[in-house]
């Protein structure tokens, strides 16, 4: 998915933010199935590129392209298409269902990606295999953390978004969930954005910028 | 939607309570406006149904020249037939569509009805009685039978259907001898009728229809007009005062009774004035030249379009004469029913309107106490459809139970109706008809269309 930011200035971020921003009034290209880091510290616009990407605001100037059409004009049913096979989001704040167990929270899903591997591989990997029962309300953070990046590895998507997604998460298990996004983005063929604090995680990036 | 673990899973992310009293004041609304339109609409027709079974004249009505004062003051009325030009005017008035003449026997008539149906056995209902004809075409239905061929010695006759009501429910029981008649039994009675002072002729009659329309005993234009030429008693009612050297000699004399008086020498002399104007003397000899007098109807028929018309009832009014019309109160009785529809009508889409509203306030207020399990599934790229539908198959497990609970209670208010209805001899049909169920039906897609509209843009109003 070829994602394109000609002169984008969210509202509101101030001046001084802009001027010293890699990304923010300048135009930019972020190619298909290339691995894009956004650093930046707290504050800077890393979660409100993402949303802009994700067609969750419109409170910008500029003009953003997906596939070489202005996201502003996608209509609601556009942006649902592509929200169910094209685009998926690791939330910062992961927005899980608390009271449903781990396992019903990946399955409830729109649309599963039948290549992606299966729940029982995913959560193998990660060392969630005993959780997947619990509830989530009684998981802890970097689990819950765990359980989203699988609900988002479980969609179809050409493009990945990962607001901080391993902001709670020790080395090793960043290591793990890194591998598991590597091998699943490749073979999806698609493209990545990882936003993070300045830690850069064990993933090989095409791109990398700074907000 | 189709019941499946992952739907299963949707609904228990979308499950949080309702706010129980705006749902509860809702669906009460729901329902008694529900059931107060269907039964608006099962009444309104049923009413009018019952009304077109049993309905009398619509739009036809009689008219005839007011008669007021005892016997003697009437001998010095005026003639109470409506002469040409009155009748043209009646016919030019303002929504008059058309009028017809009663033309009446100018003959004695004495019947003996035999009610068992033979003519000698028990005991007959004897009565001195009147024939009147008017255009075929102002009946409310021609009858079979209803031909007449001259000299033919059976007369069909046509009845209100009243007095066949006057003879079962007062006549019969207050005589033993008299059987209450069904209306195929009373078609069935055979009737010697009597015609002539002295009974010159007899012939046989029998009632083969009761009209809802024409209140009169009816005989075909045909057989009234032959027998009035065979038996008539010319100039009938035709009486002047005769006045002999300026005061008026004995009682009034017929036409006939002056022609046989012209042989008198003095005839000349005398002089006649008519019974409506005793001072408006003339001399003898010019009544008894002048033409037979023609018999103008005295009642006449007449179609109006709608009801009288204002100006109509002015000229009645103005002329002294009397309108009647039978039924009359059927027309209150179909503006009774058109009321109670209307307010039971405005009352029901009144609370219909506001358990709409208070529905789609009450689904707005689940949709945001969900927003937050919405808003997430929204972004996890449910649609708003999946989404919505959700809320929507809540409510419309909640409507259908309030709109099952209408028919129901309609149902027993209608059964409660029926016992009331069949105590006073009144038979509606019972259940509701299938245009009252049809338009339940669009009611109800109706409402249903409006809350999925409200739950949708809810539901969207969260992500925008």
């Amino acid at each position: 998915m070829l994602i394109e930011l000609n002169q984008i200035i969210p509202s509101p971020l101030p001046d001084k933010v802009i001027d010293s921003s890699e990304i923010w009034n300048l135009n930019l290209v972020i190619q298909p199935q290339s691995k894009t880091l956004i650093s930046a510290q707290s504050g800077l616009g890393k979660s409100t590129l993402l949303h802009l990407i994700y067609g969750l605001r419109q409170d910008y100037s500029g003009q953003l392209l997906i596939d070489g059409k202005p996201a502003r004009d996608f209509s609601f049913l556009q942006w649902e298409e592509l929200r169910r096979e094209s685009l998926s989001l690791v939330f910062q704040d992961l927005r899980l269902f608390p009271h449903l167990s781990a396992q019903e929270n990946l399955n409830l899903i729109p649309q599963s990606n039948p290549s992606s591997p299966s729940i029982m591989e995913m959560a193998d990997r990660l060392g969630m295999n005993s959780h997947l029962q619990q509830t989530v309300s009684t998981l802890s953070h970097g689990q819950r953390q765990r359980i989203a990046i699988m609900r988002a590895l479980r969609k179809p998507f050409r493009i990945l978004l990962l607001d901080e997604p391993f902001s709670h998460l020790d080395e090793m298990n960043q290591t793990l969930a890194c591998e598991l996004i590597r091998d699943v983005v490749e073979q999806q063929q698609a493209g990545l954005i990882l936003s993070s604090l300045g830690s850069a995680p064990a993933l090989s990036f095409d791109d990398q910028y700074s907000l | 939607m189709k019941s499946n673990p992952e739907n299963a899973t949707l609904q228990s992310c979308l499950q949080v309570a309702g706010p129980r009293r705006e749902l509860a004041i809702a669906s009460l609304g729901c329902l008694l406006g529900s059931t107060l339109l269907l039964l608006a609409l099962q009444f309104f027709q049923d009413a009018n149904q019952y009304l077109d079974q049993n309905e009398g004249p619509k739009n036809y009505f009689t008219l005839n020249k007011k008669v007021e004062g005892g016997a003697l003051v009437n001998l010095g009325k005026k003639d109470p037939s409506f002469s040409p030009a009155e009748l043209e005017s009646i016919r030019s008035l303002e929504g008059v569509k058309r009028i017809g003449g009663f033309v009446r026997n100018q003959f004695p008539v004495t019947v003996y009805i035999w009610p068992t149906g033979k003519v000698g056995m028990g005991s007959a209902a004897k009565a001195d009685l009147f024939f009147e004809s008017i255009p075929d075409d102002f009946l409310d239905f021609i009858p079979e039978q209803w031909n007449w061929e001259e000299n033919a010695s059976f007369v069909p006759i046509v009845v209100p259907k009243f007095y066949l009501d006057l003879w079962n429910f007062g006549l019969a029981p207050s005589r033993v001898e008299y059987p209450t008649l069904s209306m195929e039994a009373a078609t069935g009675m055979p009737i010697e009728v009597f015609i002539g002072q002295n009974r010159e002729a007899t012939l046989d009659g029998r009632f083969i229809a009761f009209s809802k329309r024409i209140n009169s005993v009816l005989v075909p234009e045909s057989f009234l007009t032959w027998a009035n030429q065979k038996f008539g008693q010319p100039n009938t009612g035709d009486f002047f005062f005769l006045w002999k050297k300026g005061s008026i000699d004995g009682p009034p004399r017929s036409r006939a009774e002056l022609i046989k008086m012209m042989d008198d020498p003095a005839f000349a002399s005398w002089e006649v004035s008519p019974l409506g104007n005793a001072a408006d003397r003339v001399p003898a000899p010019s009544v008894v030249d002048s033409e037979e007098k023609i018999i103008h109807p005295s009642r006449i028929i007449l179609e109006v379009v709608d009801s009288p018309s204002p100006s109509f009832l002015q000229f009645i009014e103005e002329n002294g004469y009397e309108l009647n019309r039978e039924f009359p109160e059927q027309d209150l009785i179909k503006k009774a029913i058109s009321g109670l529809f209307l307010g039971m009508g405005s009352i029901g889409g009144l609370l219909s309107l506001l358990s709409i509203s208070t529905f789609a306030t009450s689904y707005r207020l689940v949709v945001a106490r969900a927003a937050e399990h919405t808003r997430n599934l929204l972004l996890l790229g449910f649609s708003r459809h999946q989404v919505s539908q959700i809320f929507f198959a809540r409510f419309l497990r909640l409507f259908f139970w309030v709109l099952g609970g209408s028919f129901i209670l309609g149902h027993a208010t209608k059964y409660f109706l029926l016992i009331q209805t069949a105590q006073i001899n009144l038979s509606l049909p019972s259940g509701f008809s299938p245009e009252s169920l049809i338009l339940l039906g669009i009611y109800g897609v109706l409402f249903c269309w409006i809350n999925k509209r409200v739950i949708e843009k809810s539901v969207i109003d969260l992500i925008r």
